[in-house]
């Protein structure tokens, strides 16, 4: 059943120029030849009180509409239209649309008092629309489709405060669309097929305020087609959709973000996506999107951080949503903000969580989204130099609320300076889980091995089941020009961890863990070398209540461990490029590499480079006037409640309390360099020796020392070679090859202590270690074990 | 610290703790269905120096700067550890550490044992996270110096050092059989 539109209430004041025309004599139109069509030039101010889209009793409601002329949108716009009949029959609209403005005050659902805020487009464009006889019985038209809009402003406006793009241009030509007739079982519809959709954007800036953080450009071509049905997942009207589209392999597209003449560029990219059954339907007090399957891939094969001249390599994901382990893949959208009943949430967020929502009422505008997903299968491939790394069998499911308005903020918490502009953006009770099944070496069909340990240097987990509560503020403006300023305070709680784990599940897991973190200026630009994070300040605490070995549950645990952060003025740079060639072992160049011991390995010029400066700060106070630390405790032997689980504080204790760097003088010191790690990644061949003579888990026999190699580059079978070929040296198993360096200056722990329950102070062991000038470099390749 | 047993299982010196005995090669060879990382490189310290000597502080007489390349035998180019155990007592102090050590073949898992070690793996019936020892470690210049001091940094007042012995290795180690971590006693 077809929805209803209604319009309830519309002033225009059209004015035709031509208006006051008296009609032509006879011989005047004999001397008119050569003439075609209509042109129809207007002028006019619009005026909609609501324009309402009804669904099963349920209302959505566009409200405040007006249209008028850029320069006052009280005033009229103009706008042009010639229409023409062609040789071949079919009907082309050419259209051109001067400055013009489309105000939407409000949109809200069955007169909600809140709304998702204010929207505003200011354009001026051309369109070419050529509609024509179908060339197939299953379409009941063709035609093609030419848009251009130029100059254009898209403004959100939520409670006062809003996002704008700024300068956007946009051009999209459709060289054939056809309409027809859709099937579905007993179900008729719509079906559209989109040819060569060729499709370019750019923007003059994304602003906050009116302060950019970056510009944004664009292009890909496109092809599909979709089929559009009455009828949506709830109630007895609605909408559904299916729909294919592909990004044709086009190596002009591209996707870039400038920041101050830098950017972060993909390009060349191609994929496909096919969604099933999407729907939407108008529910009472919420829009409902849903659907069934949404399974696609995505190949970029250029990607630049900052430097144009240095690639990272290319990642290839492919990725299938579907309903399953009792999620669906839903999103319910509600106009303004809903705020979490803070009495549900940790108690350790929520003076976080009431001071974020605390200039907030019912009748507040934004967004508000609860969101339930299930990841069935992702498989992400990242390729440097030709060589292929595959993390596989992603599998992910979760639910949670989300909020999302524009606001004013004090962003460096002085009453004394202008607030700046905020994006706004709530997590509440987010609850879900991901796990990665292992890696693949090689290609996508190798077998499938473990080494997932492998990216714990970048923080990516193995296996994780969270809770997360979390609030961010992000302001516009980095450290230099455009980027951006993230504020946000953080709690993961009852989470588990999988550090090291097996195909089954088993292995070493942080459970019972609570880490609420705190970030405050924490600033991302886009440089010429790459992509920086500064970190103004940031303090933190893990609490992980059991180290288990084995089963995340029942396994056996090491006892708790708390891991406490305060941290001012460290970084984060990822820069393209890996190490290049290297000596392992040894010291040398190619020539002399091999003969003082070492092996020259040559990893090409992509890859990545990750160099973090953590600036331990002494203990002290927070800018929200806690006292914070880095200070390190392990305890065990706790006693027991009720339920048999450890009480935390109850037991012996070995505490690194107070740890910090400096710059060489200890805390009283400046601490600019702080503790440093490099590390430059890539992908590479390892040199993987027999341990012991013998066979192997998969029954392949080799000596002690014998050299892994693959039989070809399918890389499934291989055997072990006591003297490699220089063809079969192309043949070793391939890994992450990492080169890292570690320094810092000075780094204090203040006391290393030991704490008897029994006792009310902690005793001290060590009355303090310094340590000084250790640089330290690793040249590590690192392989999954077979 | 009893909560914690570290099990070394050199299958040349059989160390038997907590009744588990050391896997055979046939044994470990049985090991299927694991995940894990085989690691092989190099660690190198202090090869050129260390951030100190680049540009670090002068003070009360003592100045971190120098150039220092691999064949320096400043003792200042190395990295320095001091470790203080009472309150206004002296240092014990790991001076001038500096050297190369690479290796081939350490691997990082977890992994179930519940049998074998002569029938105690079945008993035992645990996840252990198991480090594969390397069959090379090759030592190049690896060197540090045992000292004591009066103060924890050469910058600070009235600082005062008296160095115990230098050890350098240079040569080759054959390491065999795995380092098993797991929990035990009273979380």
């Amino acid at each position: 059943m077809m929805k209803k539109i209604i319009i309830s209430s519309l002033v225009a004041a059209p004015s035709l120029l031509n208006a006051g025309l008296v009609p032509m004599a006879d011989q005047e139109l004999q001397t008119v030849n050569a003439q075609a069509g209509i042109t129809l030039e207007t002028s006019s101010h619009l005026t909609v009180g609501d324009v309402t889209y009804t669904e099963d009793a349920n209302r959505l409601q566009l409200q405040n509409i007006e249209r008028g002329s850029q320069a006052d949108i009280s005033l009229p716009s103009s706008s042009k239209q010639v229409v023409d009949v062609l040789a071949d029959g079919s009907l082309q609209i050419n259209s051109e649309v001067y400055p013009t403005s489309l105000d939407i005050g409000a949109i809200r659902i069955n007169d909600s008092a809140a709304s998702f805020g204010q929207f505003r487009l200011n354009y001026s464009g051309t369109n070419l629309i050529k509609v024509g006889a179908s060339s197939s019985l299953d379409n009941f038209l063709e035609g093609s489709f030419q848009t251009s809009i130029s100059d254009a402003e898209l403004i959100w406006t939520t409670n006062g405060s809003s996002v704008s793009f700024d300068d956007i241009g946009y051009n999209a030509n459709i060289t054939r669309l056809a309409i027809g007739e859709a099937v579905d079982g007993s179900r008729t519809g719509l079906n559209f097929d989109l040819d060569e959709f060729s499709y370019s954007f750019s923007t003059g800036g994304v602003k906050l305020g009116g302060v950019s953080l970056g510009t944004l450009a664009g292009q890909l071509a496109l092809s599909g087609d979709a089929q559009i049905f009455a009828g949506g997942r709830d109630g007895a009207e609605g909408i559904s959709l299916n729909a294919s589209l592909s990004i044709l392999d086009d190596p002009t597209n591209y996707v870039r973000f400038t920041d101050d003449g830098n950017s972060l560029f993909m390009g060349n990219f191609s994929g496909a996506l096919n969604v099933t059954n999407l729907t939407f339907d108008v529910m009472s007090d919420h829009l409902l999107l849903g659907y069934d399957q949404l399974d696609g891939s995505f190949n970029a094969n250029q990607i630049l951080i900052g430097d144009s001249s240095n690639p990272v390599g290319a990642i290839q994901l492919d990725f299938l949503f579907k309903d399953g382990n009792g999620y669906s893949n839903r999103m319910a959208f509600y106009p303004g903000i809903r705020q979490p009943v803070y009495a549900n949430l940790p108690v350790a967020i929520q003076p976080y969580a009431t001071s974020f929502y605390s200039g907030l009422n019912s009748s507040s505008d934004g967004i508000s989204a609860a969101v339930e997903w299930n990841l069935a299968n992702a498989e992400a491939a990242y390729i440097d130099n030709g060589r292929m790394v595959v993390v596989s069998g992603i599998e992910s499911y979760g639910r949670g609320d989300l909020t999302l308005d524009v606001r004013s903020f004090d962003h460096d918490n002085n009453a004394g300076t202008a607030d700046k502009t905020a994006i706004a953006m709530g997590m509440n009770r987010v609850q879900g889980s991901y796990s990665i099944d292992g890696l693949r070496v090689g290609n996508k069909t190798a077998p499938i091995q473990g080494g997932a340990e492998l990216l714990l240097s970048l923080e990516v987990f193995q296996a994780m089941d969270f809770n997360l509560d979390g609030y961010t503020l992000i302001t516009a403006g980095g450290v230099s020009g455009g980027g951006i300023q993230i504020d946000g305070d953080y709690l993961f709680s009852d989470t588990n961890i999988g550090l090291s784990i097996d195909e089954n599940g088993n292995g070493v897991w942080a459970t019972g863990v609570n880490y609420d973190i705190h970030l405050r200026g924490i600033q991302v630009d886009v440089s010429n070398t790459g992509l920086s994070v500064n970190r103004t300040e940031q303090w933190s605490t893990m609490n992980v209540d059991n180290m288990r070995w084995g089963d995340k549950i029942t396994g056996r645990s090491l006892g708790r461990i708390q891991l406490e952060r305060f941290e001012e003025g460290s970084s984060l740079t990822i820069n393209p490029g890996g190490s290049g060639a290297v000596c392992v072992g040894a010291s040398g160049d190619a020539a002399s590499c091999a003969a003082n011991g070492g092996r020259w390995e040559d990893r090409g010029n992509e890859g990545m480079t990750v160099a973090l400066k953590a600036a331990f700060a002494p203990e002290g106070l927070t800018s929200d006037g806690s006292i914070a630390r880095n200070r390190l405790t392990w305890e065990n032997n706790r006693d027991l409640d009720g339920s048999g689980n450890p009480i935390n504080g109850t037991g012996t204790q070995i505490i690194f309390d107070s740890y910090s760097t400096s710059d060489g003088l200890g805390v009283a010191d400046t601490n600019d360099y702080g503790f440093q790690a490099n590390l430059k990644i890539d992908v590479y061949e390892t040199k993987v020796a027999k341990k012991f003579t013998g066979a192997d888990d998969n029954g392949i026999i080799g000596n002690q020392g014998d050299e892994l190699i693959y039989d070809d580059a399918s890389r499934t079978t291989y055997t072990y070679v006591a003297n490699p070929t220089a063809a079969q040296l192309a043949l070793r198993p391939q890994g992450f090859a990492v080169q890292g360096n570690v320094s810092f200056k000075d780094l204090q722990i203040d006391q290393v202590q030991l704490k008897h329950p029994d006792v009310a102070l902690p005793q001290t062991v060590f009355s303090g270690i310094v340590m000084q000038n250790l640089n330290m470099t690793t040249n590590l390749t690192a392989t999954p074990i077979r | 610290m009893k909560n914690v047993v570290v099990l070394v299982s050199i299958l040349f010196v059989s160390i038997q703790t907590h009744g588990l005995e050391p896997l055979s090669a046939e044994d470990l060879s049985a090991v299927s269905g694991q995940g894990g990382v085989y690691l092989s490189g190099d660690i190198t310290i202090n090869e050129n120096g260390g951030p100190l000597n680049i540009d670090g502080p002068s003070a009360n007489g003592y100045s971190w700067q120098t150039s220092c390349t691999t064949a320096s035998t400043d003792k200042r180019c190395g990295g320095r550890i001091a470790v203080n155990s009472g309150a206004g007592g002296g240092w014990l102090v790991l001076d001038n550490i500096r050297g190369r050590f690479s290796f081939e073949g350490l691997t990082l898992r977890t992994r179930k044992i519940n049998s074998d070690f002569d029938g105690d793996g079945a008993a035992f019936n645990s996840d252990v996270f198991e480090i594969g020892l390397p069959n090379n470690l090759n030592y190049e210049d690896a060197s540090f110096t045992i000292a004591n001091s009066n103060s924890a940094r050469p910058t600070d007042a009235g600082f005062m050092q008296t160095d115990i012995m230098t050890v350098n290795i240079n040569g080759k180690a054959n390491l065999q059989g795995n380092l098993l971590i797991f929990p035990t006693g009273a979380p």
